[in-house]
């Protein structure tokens, strides 16, 4: 909301004469942030009010006059050139922007000679003072303006006044009204809201006519318009608004139109009741205005020329031949007041603002009209708004107002009285306050209370706060105006008995991988139909289900991520585009899958299952010390894996060959299983899926589904041995498609209760001696006796009984 | 064996020797046990003075005392020289391993040092502060139903408030998060109070600009309980205040009134700008506060959703940004920093 600073200290009496700066401190403490403060007048500099003189013409030019300006009553004259076509005769008042001044622009004014004939300076139009665009001829001011020669220009335009932009809360639609954001200042600074007293001038510009024989009002829907107020005036010639009353829309953000048009959203700005003017001949007559819900199928054509299909949620405003209006939202273009109409109907209404804010939305027009009626808009200011209007036009139009209003008036009966407690008032606070203090700010907040003497009180606010229905609403405004500066810091009660702080699984993972020399990255839970599809999973898969977005920002977040695979990956391509090739990520995250039970396409019927995953992805080369490369390799992948595993107390995990996971290489893949479940899986990305994720490079790739991983209670102890161990080596032949994990289950197979350790201590391959389909693989198994020192006896028979297993269970032979 | 009588100065002739052979069989060997076993072949039972030794019983008794002394003097000279040459090697070990030189200003092997995420290392540090004041940690879907997002918040349906929040949907009744919020209803409804929780995680709007970002994260805090103040509050976030950006106390609290439809009173929290202390500079833009964040007081439209009675309990909530908190803390300077996955920011941190 755009509010003047001017406009705001007519509609309020405030004690101290505020400056701006006090009045934006007042209002940002109350919770009225002052976004913006634009002093209007400082486009331009040394322009003054002049009186006219002489005139006469320029000898060596027609377009051009010589004009004599004085700035004081009995001062010098001063001749000026001037080119517009409208210079006035002597005694009105122009805008001499004299040498030294500055204009919009930054230009600077000096004396110039024109066509031969020095000019000191020049008179000035409002384009050059940037404020409005009539560039016809200068500004001439109102025959007996009353500024005083000599004065700035700011004065005379109503520019010297600051704009203030104010951020609205949502709860407070009053505020969207220079007389609401009056009645904070006055309760902020402890003065009074001031109301215009239309009374006088509406009998002084009374019609013969009745408003009741020039408008029937006949409302079906009073959920929907619980208020309307008709009034007439008559005989009114439409011109443009006097320029000070321009000015003040110009600098509201709205372009003057008419002195009728702009009557209404004048009012709509000082009061904040959205009005609306009918040409009252354009209606089928004898008007008979109602207000109802559209029919499907309807039509209207609104004041933008647009042709509208009507819905049955849409309010709309009738005169008997069918929708004239967009209640709330937009006229139509068929009774629209246009520069021959004579006589109007005003329209103050009150509105259903969810009708209102549904319509605006569906229709795009959100009006200052609208906003202020989905805010909702005090009903009981519609005849206020509809006087003040119509003396207004009459004013301005130099009509007459019919006599009396027609109300329909269907409000809401008034609200109780709201209780409020000082007692509770300082327990839910925490701050003291008396109730001389409790007293005093509703008093200024314009309520009435009844006290009874004993810290209690029964409140009524005023109608336009219609926020303040509950003992917490007043609550908050007594502190408002104390003022939350006086709220002290305490520390509060410690009854609550906390739940014990866990470090949760996810972080566990990310501290060991961050631990283990990975970064992590933090990427969107959103992802593109393309980055799903590259992963090239089967269509029954839930990862190839993604639930849509409705409406996302781009088509890159069109859906949520369904693994974090791809925008991991997405992550490598973009740091080997910045010339970063050593990528080493990892992520821990949520994916969403639709849940059991719902449907595998279009839009979820509930909650997603939102497991949470790890991700590793390297590529390139592990850090070095110089310049060689050391590769990445699937093992650095799985080591990672297991690490994070490992951080979850997961030591037994079982790694599988697999060429089930479609984006990994079908000969570079396991999966890891844990307590007989599968909880992810380790593998070069496959060249196909990198290559659609934009990488060129190998990948290499660890996945956990921590969700999969079953919670573990505390690591218990492990007797630390007090004998030694023994190793003896086994080195076998095996094929070369012998998964070493194989030879490992076998000798684990064995049951050998001394058999401590087993570990592949190296593998070689020879093709002249061993053939390409066999390698050689040197075994170490340890043993040791919890009890005793095992001796050579015991060792060597433990080990050939293991020996001979491995050679019966598998292709194997013992070199 | 001859049969002729062994002269005995002959035999300690032959045993004086043998010290001086067996100086020159260990002077090339360089490890101890080859020169125990040389010693072996001088000295045991089938060894060179042992056979020197055999003959002792054929010499006249009154020699072969100044036999037996000589055998011993052999026996000592071949122990002395064993450690002699022990220790010579040894020596020449350490001269060796002494003498080695190494070029320290050549790279270091790469120890790699991973790094958490910049949000995720606050994160964990606004937990950990809550954790102080007693505060658990509570989690909740981010796909979530309207009803929790905001019915229950006190946002019906086409409330005005709901445009402060531009939303992600996925159904009618689904969207995405727009706060960490419906975790307090989730908890509220899950448990009775005392209630004493905060909230991290992530949350979605659709707003795109340097300090905005479609998926952000923040963190909620909630306590309930008999006789919550606004006050306390202040308090909670006056020692946060403090212990985040090290004011050491020196930091205070404003409250400016603001509108959440789920708190009353509500507020925007400010605090004293950690950087200047209030006297104003470019990142609290001269005024000497910083925002943070929105709080107030549970609205007891709230407390009706999830059965709580306003008048036996009241309580407070806040909720903050935490890239804000990141931005603020690290002069971070735009949000999508954040989200890009790029290495040469993850590693600053």
């Amino acid at each position: 909301m755009k509010a003047l600073w001017s406009w705001l200290l007519e509609l309020c009496d405030l004690p101290n004469a505020p400056t701006v700066e006090e009045g934006v401190r007042a209002l940002t403490a109350g919770g009225l942030e002052i976004e913006g403060l634009t002093d209007l007048g400082a486009g331009f500099s040394g322009v003054v009010v002049a009186e006219v003189v002489g005139k006469r013409p320029h000898p060596q030019s027609t377009k051009l006059s010589l004009v004599d300006v004085i700035v004081a009553r009995d001062g010098a004259a001063t001749q000026v050139v001037c080119g517009a076509p409208n210079v006035p005769e002597p005694g009105r008042k122009v805008l001499w922007a004299r040498p030294g001044a500055t204009l919009p622009g930054g230009m600077t004014l000096g004396t110039k000679p024109v066509k031969g004939i020095d000019s000191p300076g020049m008179l000035c139009a409002e384009d050059e003072l940037g404020i409005g665009d009539d560039e016809a001829g200068i500004i001439v001011l109102a025959d007996g303006d009353p500024t005083a020669l000599g004065a700035p220009a700011q004065r005379a335009l109503g520019v010297d006044d600051w704009l203030l932009d104010v951020n609205v809360p949502a709860n407070r639609g009053d505020c969207l009204g220079h007389e609401g954001l009056a009645r904070e200042l006055a309760a902020l600074l402890g003065g009074r809201l001031v109301t215009h007293d239309v009374s006088a001038d509406l009998a002084e510009l009374a019609s013969p006519l009745s408003t009741a024989e020039l408008v029937e009002l006949a409302i079906d829907d009073a959920l929907g318009c619980p208020r309307y107020v008709a009034r007439v005036v008559d005989g009114v010639t439409v011109g443009p608004s006097p320029r000070r009353f321009a000015q003040r829309l110009r600098a509201v953000g709205v372009r003057p139109i008419s002195n009728l048009v702009d009557v209404t959203n004048y009012v709509l700005f000082e009061l904040g009741q959205p009005l609306h003017a009918f040409d009252w001949h354009r209606l089928a007559g004898p008007p008979r205005i109602g207000v109802r819900r559209a029919a499907t199928g309807e039509r209207l054509t609104t004041l933008d020329g647009t042709d509208r299909a009507l819905l049955d949620t849409d309010l709309v405003i009738t005169d008997g031949t069918g929708p004239i209006a967009l209640a709330g939202v937009m006229g139509g273009q068929s009774t629209e007041v246009t520069a021959s109409t004579r006589r109007v109907l005003l329209e103050s209404a009150s509105f259903e603002p969810r009708a209102i804010r549904r319509t605006a939305r569906r229709t795009g027009l959100l009006s200052e009209a609208s906003q202020r009626f989905e805010r909702g808009v005090d009903p009981a200011l519609a005849g206020r708004a509809a006087a003040r209007a119509a003396t207004l036009m009459a004013r301005l139009g130099g009509g007459t107002i019919a006599i009396g209003a027609v109300d329909f008036d269907r409000r809401p009966p008034a609200r109780a009285a709201v209780p409020l407690r000082l007692a509770r008032a300082q327990a839910l606070t925490g701050t003291a306050l008396s109730e001389a203090a409790v007293g005093d700010a509703l008093e200024r907040l314009g309520c009435a209370a009844t006290a009874d003497g004993d810290g209690r009180w029964l409140v009524t606010p005023p109608t336009a706060r219609t926020d303040l229905g509950r003992e917490v609403d007043l609550i908050e405004d007594v502190l408002r105006v104390v003022g939350y500066g006086n709220v002290p810091a305490t520390l509060p009660p410690t009854t609550a008995a906390p739940q014990a702080l866990v470090a949760g699984t996810a972080d566990r993972v990310r501290r060991a991988l961050a631990g283990a020399g990975l970064a992590e990255a933090i990427t969107f839970g959103f992802q593109s139909p393309a980055r799903v599809a590259a992963l090239g999973l089967p269509a029954d898969d839930r990862r190839a289900q993604p639930i849509p977005v409705r409406n996302p920002m781009s088509l890159d977040q069109a859906m949520m991520r369904t693994s974090l695979v791809p925008n991991l990956v997405a992550a490598i391509a973009r740091n080997v585009s910045f010339g970063v090739a050593d990528v080493a990520l990892f992520e821990v995250g949520s994916v969403f899958l639709r849940a059991a039970g719902q449907p595998t396409t279009g839009e979820p019927t509930g909650l997603a299952d939102e497991p949470i995953g790890a991700c590793v992805a390297l590529a390139g080369s592990r850090p070095r010390r110089f310049a060689a490369p050391a590769p990445w390799d699937v093992y650095d992948a799985k080591g990672f894996a297991l690490a994070a595993l490992a951080a979850l107390g997961v030591t037994e995990v079982i790694v599988t060959a697999t060429s089930e996971v479609p984006y990994l290489h079908p000969g570079i893949a396991a999966k890891l299983t844990h307590a007989g479940a599968v909880i992810g899986c380790v593998g070069e990305l496959h060249p196909d899926v990198r290559a659609r994720l934009g990488v060129e490079v190998p990948v290499f790739i660890a996945e956990l589904d921590l969700s999969a991983i079953p919670p573990r209670g505390p690591a218990l102890m492990r007797p630390v041995p007090r004998f030694p161990a023994s190793s003896r080596d086994i080195s076998l032949l095996v094929p070369e498609a012998l998964p070493a994990a194989e030879v490992a289950a076998v000798i684990a197979g064995a049951a050998e209760p001394l058999l401590e350790r087993v570990a592949l201590a190296e593998e070689y391959r020879d093709v002249d001696k061993l053939g390409a389909d066999r390698k050689s693989q040197l075994w170490s198994v340890s043993y040791r006796a919890a009890d005793r020192t095992l001796t050579d006896v015991e060792i060597d028979a433990a080990h050939e009984g293991i020996v001979a297993r491995l050679t019966a269970a598998l292709p194997a032979q013992r070199r | 064996m001859s049969s002729s009588a062994p002269a005995t100065d002959d035999l300690i002739a032959q045993l004086d020797r043998l010290a001086g052979e067996f100086a020159t069989a260990i002077a090339p060997l360089d490890d101890e046990q080859a020169m125990r076993a040389t010693a072996a072949q001088f000295l045991g039972k089938k060894g060179q003075v042992s056979a020197v030794m055999k003959e002792l019983g054929r010499l006249p008794p009154a020699d072969r005392p100044r036999v037996g002394e000589a055998a011993n003097r052999v026996k000592d000279a071949i122990a002395a020289a064993v450690e002699a040459r022990l220790a010579a090697l040894a020596e020449g070990k350490r001269a060796a391993d002494l003498a080695r030189r190494l070029d320290l200003t050549l790279p270091a092997r790469p120890v790699a040092t991973g790094h958490l995420h910049l949000l995720t290392q606050v994160r964990l540090e606004l937990v950990e502060i809550f954790a102080e004041l007693g505060f658990a940690v509570a989690e909740g879907p981010q796909i979530e139903t309207d009803w929790h997002t905001f019915e229950a918040l006190a946002m019906p349906k086409d409330h005005p408030a709901r445009d402060m929040q531009d939303t992600f949907y996925v159904a009618d009744e689904i969207v995405l998060r727009t706060h960490t919020s419906p975790v307090q209803i989730r908890t509220m409804q899950a448990h009775p109070p005392p209630i004493r929780i905060v909230a991290p995680g992530v949350v979605y709007r659709r707003d795109d600009d340097a300090t905005h970002s479609p998926m952000f994260q923040q963190i909620e805090g909630l306590l309930v309980d008999r006789g919550v103040r606004f006050s306390d509050l202040k308090g909670v976030l006056t020692h946060f205040a403090n212990r985040f950006f090290g004011g050491a106390g020196g930091l205070e609290v404003r409250f400016r009134p603001s509108y959440f439809p789920f708190v009353e009173p509500g507020v925007e929290v400010d605090f004293t700008c950690a950087f200047c202390r209030g006297t104003g500079c470019r990142l609290c833009k001269g005024t000497g506060w910083i925002e943070i964040g929105g709080a107030g007081m549970v609205d007891p439209e709230v407390f009706a959703h999830v059965g709580i009675d306003p008048e036996v309990y009241t309580g407070f909530a806040f909720g903050m940004g935490i890239e804000r908190m990141a931005m603020l803390r690290h002069n971070v300077s735009d949000i999508k920093l954040y989200y890009e996955g790029d290495l040469r920011f993850l590693q600053q941190f």
